[in-house]
C-alpha cells in the first residue's frame, strides 16, 4: 500500500528531523541545576573588610549569594540595584554575600568602592565556591532559606523586584524549581 | 555457493568490527595509575561548562583550569574516579558528563545508532535475499515463468540467451582467475550449458511470422513494466529526501566547517542565536573598533594577528592597505589591496581603497575608474557613494592624464606666493642641513606629513615630492588629506622626511628628517619653516 509506505517513510524522516531540530533550537547554555532544594554547600569567604564569613554560621537567616566579576557587563548593570535592594532589606534578617570569581581582588575592591557596596563582599581566588555551586556563567545568584537549603537559582542579571520577592519567598521556605534567567556573560 | 561466500565475508567484517570495538573499549576502560593521568582521564569525560563540546581536559578556560585542580585535589584526598565524577554530577547535573548516562531521554542517544545499524543490516539482508531468490528462480529450463507468446516470446528468449552467454563468460573468467575449483566450474558450466540448450531449442521452435496481437495483451504488458519502474511516490519521497539532505548539508556544513573558538557553537548564530564570532571575527571586530576610535597601533596589531592566522584575509588586508595609504606608503598599500583583491576580487573595502588611492595619486586613472565604478555599483546610496561618484566624475573629466587632485599638489608649492596665504593651508619652507646638502641623492623623495597627534597614528595629510630642490616651499591643504572626507583643520604636527630610495617602508641611515620646532601648528599658519637633518634609522 503506497500511502501507508509514504506515511511510514515520512514519519521516520520527520521524527529524525524533529530530533535534530530539538537539539539545534535548544539553548545549549541552559543547564538546569540539580542543587535547587538541596542544602547549600558550606563555604568560608575572606571578605575585603578583613573578616571571614562562614555560610553555616548564617542559619536562621535568608542568604542571598551572588557570583560576579568586575569585567562582566551584566554584573556592572545589576550592581547598583542590588545595593539598593540590600539597603531596603538589611533589617529583615537577610544576608547578602557577593563572591567575586575569576577576577583579582584589586579589581573587586575598586568595584565595591565605585558602586558603594555595603553588603559582604570577598574574592575567591581558587574557584572552589563556584564549582561547589555549579556556577558556569556570571552573574549567578542563589537564595538560601533559613534552614540552609537552596530555594532558588537565578542565572544572569537579576532585577531588584525579583530579588525582593524571592527573598520574601525564601523566608517562607518556598522553593522555585525552575531557574530564573537574565542577561549573562559566560565565564572566561 | 556464492551465498556461502558472501556470508563468510559478512561474518568476517562483523567479527573484525567487533574486535576493534572491544579493543578500543578496553583501552578506554583501563585506568591509568598516576594521579595526574587519572585526573586527565576524568577531565576528558567532563564537559567544560563554558565551552561548546569541549572537555574540561581540553578547554583553556579559567573555569576548566579550576575544575582540573579540583579533580586532582579530590583524587589526592583518596576519592575514587567515580566519586569525583559523581561530585561534578551533583553540582552540574548529568549534563556535565560528555557521555551521558543511558537513561530517560538520553537513551535515544545510545539506542538510535544501534537501531539504525540494525535497520541497515535488516534492509541489506532483505535486499540480498530478494536478489539471491531472483537468481535462483530464473535458470530452470522448462520452468520459465510462462514466456510470452509471438514476437514478445522471441525477444524474451533472445534476451535470455544473451544473459546465459554473459554468465558463461563470467564463469570462464572466474575459473581462469582461480576463483573456482575444477569441480565447481564443471558443475556450474554444465548447468548453464543445459539451460542454453533449452533456450536455443525453444527459440528455434518460435514461428517466424509475426503473430497477431490481441488488443487486450498490450495494456497488460504495460502494467507489468510499470510495476518494475519506480513509482511516483517513491520518486517524490526520494527527491524530497535528497533535497532536504542537500539543503541541510549545504547550510550546516558551511556554517560548521570553519575555525571556532571555545565559546562558539557549531552552527554559529544560525539557529541558537549565539555569537558566530570565530577568533578571526573577534580580532577583526577589535581592529575595526580600534580604527573607529583612531587607535591605529591597536588596529594594526589586531589585523596583523588576523593575518598570521589567515594570511589572505581580505578584510584585514584591505584595512592594512587603507592604513598604509593613510600613512603615505603607497606601494605597501597597493600590495595590500592587491592581495586582498586576489583573495576576494569583489571585496568592496579593497576596491574602494585601491580605487581612491589610485585616483588621488593619479597613478592609473583607468584602473582607478574601473575599481571605483565597480565599488560604486555595490554601495548603498549615501555620502560615501557620492564621494566615489565625485571621484569618478573627476577622473572622466581628465581621461588618461593624472587626475586634477593629484596633479595640483606638485604645482601649488611655489614660494610664498598668494596661494599659500589662502585659508585652510599650512605653508612654509623646508631646507636641508648644510652638511647633508652636499650628498643629496637626485632620486630622493620628500614626504611632508601633517598628523593630528605626535604618536604613531596615521597622518591626516601627506604630500609626496619626488626629487625636490631645496630650499623647498610647500603648502599642505585639504587636497592632501589621505582619507577622503577627513577635515583638514585643528592643530597639526608637521614633519617631513627625505627618503633616499623613495620607499617609505625602508629606512636607511641616509634618510633625512625634521619637524617644525613649534609643533603643533594651526591650519592657516604660514612660515612653518624647518630644516631636515640626518635621522637615526629608528626615529620616525
Amino acid at each position: 500500500m503506497p500511502i501507508r509506505r509514504l506515511i511510514l517513510t515520512l514519519a521516520v524522516i520527520l521524527s529524525l528531523v524533529a530530533l535534530l531540530a530539538y537539539g539545534f533550537f535548544r539553548d545549549p547554555r541552559y543547564i538546569p541545576s540539580p542543587l535547587v532544594g538541596k542544602p547549600a554547600p558550606n563555604f568560608s569567604l575572606q571578605l575585603y573588610s578583613g573578616e571571614k564569613v562562614e555560610l553555616s554560621a548564617l542559619r536562621g537567616k535568608v542568604v542571598f549569594i551572588n557570583f560576579w566579576a568586575s569585567w562582566c557587563p551584566p554584573c556592572i548593570a545589576e550592581a547598583k540595584e542590588m545595593e539598593a535592594a540590600w539597603r531596603k532589606l538589611k533589617d529583615q534578617n537577610v544576608v547578602f554575600i557577593g563572591v567575586e570569581i575569576q577576577d583579582t581582588e584589586a579589581n573587586g575592591r575598586a568595584f565595591v568602592k565605585e558602586f558603594d557596596i555595603t553588603y559582604l563582599m570577598g574574592n575567591d581566588p581558587t574557584g572552589k565556591i563556584p564549582i561547589d555551586y555549579g556556577v558556569w556563567g556570571i552573574p549567578e545568584s542563589f537564595f538560601v532559606d533559613p534552614d540552609g537549603r537552596i530555594v532558588y537559582k537565578h542565572v544572569g542579571a537579576i532585577d531588584p523586584e525579583l530579588l525582593v520577592a524571592k527573598t520574601a519567598e525564601a523566608h517562607q521556605r518556598i522553593m522555585t524549581a525552575k531557574e530564573g534567567k537574565g542577561e549573562y556573560q559566560s565565564i572566561r | 555457493m556464492r551465498r556461502e561466500k558472501l556470508k563468510a565475508v559478512l561474518l568476517g567484517v562483523f567479527l573484525s568490527l567487533l574486535t576493534a570495538h572491544l579493543l578500543t573499549y578496553s583501552l578506554h576502560a583501563t585506568q591509568p595509575a598516576d594521579v595526574e593521568q587519572q585526573a586527565h582521564a576524568i577531565a576528558a569525560e567532563l564537559r567544560c561548562p563554558v565551552c561548546q563540546n569541549l572537555s574540561v581536559a581540553d578547554s583553556p578556560s579559567e573555569l576548566a583550569q579550576q575544575m582540573r585542580a579540583s579533580i586532582e585535589e579530590q583524587l589526592r584526598q583518596g576519592k575514587s574516579p567515580d566519586e569525583v565524577k559523581r561530585f561534578f554530577v551533583s553540582k552540574y547535573g548529568d549534563w556535565v558528563l560528555l557521555a551521558p548516562p543511558a537513561k530517560g531521554f538520553n537513551l535515544i542517544l545510545w539506542l538510535l545508532p544501534a537501531v539504525a545499524a540494525l535497520c541497515g543490516v535488516i534492509l541489506v539482508g532483505f535486499a540480498l535475499r530478494r536478489w539471491a531468490r531472483k537468481k535462483a528462480v530464473q535458470p530452470t529450463d522448462a520452468a520459465y515463468p510462462s514466456p510470452p507468446a509471438g514476437e514478445d516470446r522471441r525477444d524474451f528468449l533472445a534476451a535470455e540467451q544473451a544473459r546465459l552467454d554473459t554468465e558463461m563468460r563470467e564463469l570462464d573468467f572466474d575459473f581462469q582467475a582461480g576463483k573456482l575449483s575444477d569441480a565447481d566450474y564443471a558443475a556450474l558450466s554444465g548447468e548453464l550449458k543445459v539451460q542454453e540448450a533449452a533456450v536455443g531449442k525453444q527459440l528455434a521452435a518460435v514461428p517466424q511470422y509475426i503473430a497477431p496481437r490481441h488488443p487486450a495483451e498490450k495494456p497488460k504488458a504495460r502494467a507489468g513494466s510499470e510495476a518494475r519502474a519506480p513509482k511516483n511516490w517513491q520518486l517524490a519521497t526520494g527527491a524530497a529526501f535528497l533535497l532536504l539532505l542537500g539543503l541541510g548539508l549545504g547550510v550546516l556544513l558551511t556554517q560548521s566547517v570553519r575555525s571556532r573558538d571555545s565559546g562558539d557553537t557549531m552552527t554559529g548564530d544560525f539557529l541558537t542565536g549565539t555569537q558566530a564570532a570565530g577568533p578571526q571575527e573577534a580580532t577583526l571586530a577589535r581592529g575595526r573598533a580600534a580604527i573607529e576610535k583612531g587607535d591605529f597601533p591597536q588596529a594594526i596589531e589586531a589585523f596583523k594577528q588576523v593575518l598570521t592566522a589567515d594570511p589572505n584575509n581580505p578584510e584585514a588586508l584591505a584595512y592594512m592597505g587603507i592604513m598604509l595609504s593613510q600613512a603615505g606608503h603607497k606601494d605597501g598599500a597597493l600590495t595590500a589591496f592587491d592581495r586582498s583583491l586576489a583573495a576576494d576580487p569583489n571585496f568592496p573595502l579593497a576596491l574602494w581603497g585601491k580605487g581612491m588611492l589610485l585616483y588621488r595619486t593619479g597613478g592609473d586613472p583607468v584602473e582607478a575608474r574601473r575599481l571605483l565604478e565597480k565599488v560604486s555599483s555595490m554601495m548603498p546610496a549615501g555620502p560615501e557613494k557620492t564621494e566615489v561618484q565625485n571621484a569618478l566624475t573627476q577622473i572622466s573629466q581628465s581621461p588618461g592624464a593624472p587626475t586634477t587632485a593629484a596633479a595640483k599638489p606638485e604645482s601649488v608649492p611655489q614660494a610664498g606666493t598668494g596661494s599659500a596665504a589662502a585659508e585652510g593651508q599650512i605653508a612654509g619652507v623646508i631646507d636641508v642641513d648644510a652638511k647633508a646638502k652636499a650628498n643629496l641623492d637626485a632620486r630622493a623623495v620628500l614626504f611632508i606629513i601633517a598628523k593630528p597627534s605626535r604618536g604613531g597614528g596615521p597622518p591626516l595629510a601627506v604630500k609626496k615630492v619626488p626629487s625636490p630642490k631645496f630650499p623647498f616651499s610647500y603648502s599642505l591643504s585639504a587636497k592632501d588629506v589621505m582619507m577622503p572626507g577627513a577635515v583638514f583643520s585643528g592643530k597639526l604636527y608637521v614633519t617631513a622626511r627625505l627618503d633616499k630610495d623613495g620607499d617609505p617602508l625602508t629606512h636607511s641611515p641616509e634618510d633625512l628628517a625634521g619637524e617644525y620646532s613649534k609643533n603643533p601648528v594651526d591650519v592657516g599658519s604660514k612660515k612653518v619653516d624647518f630644516v631636515l637633518a640626518p635621522a637615526r634609522p629608528d626615529a620616525r
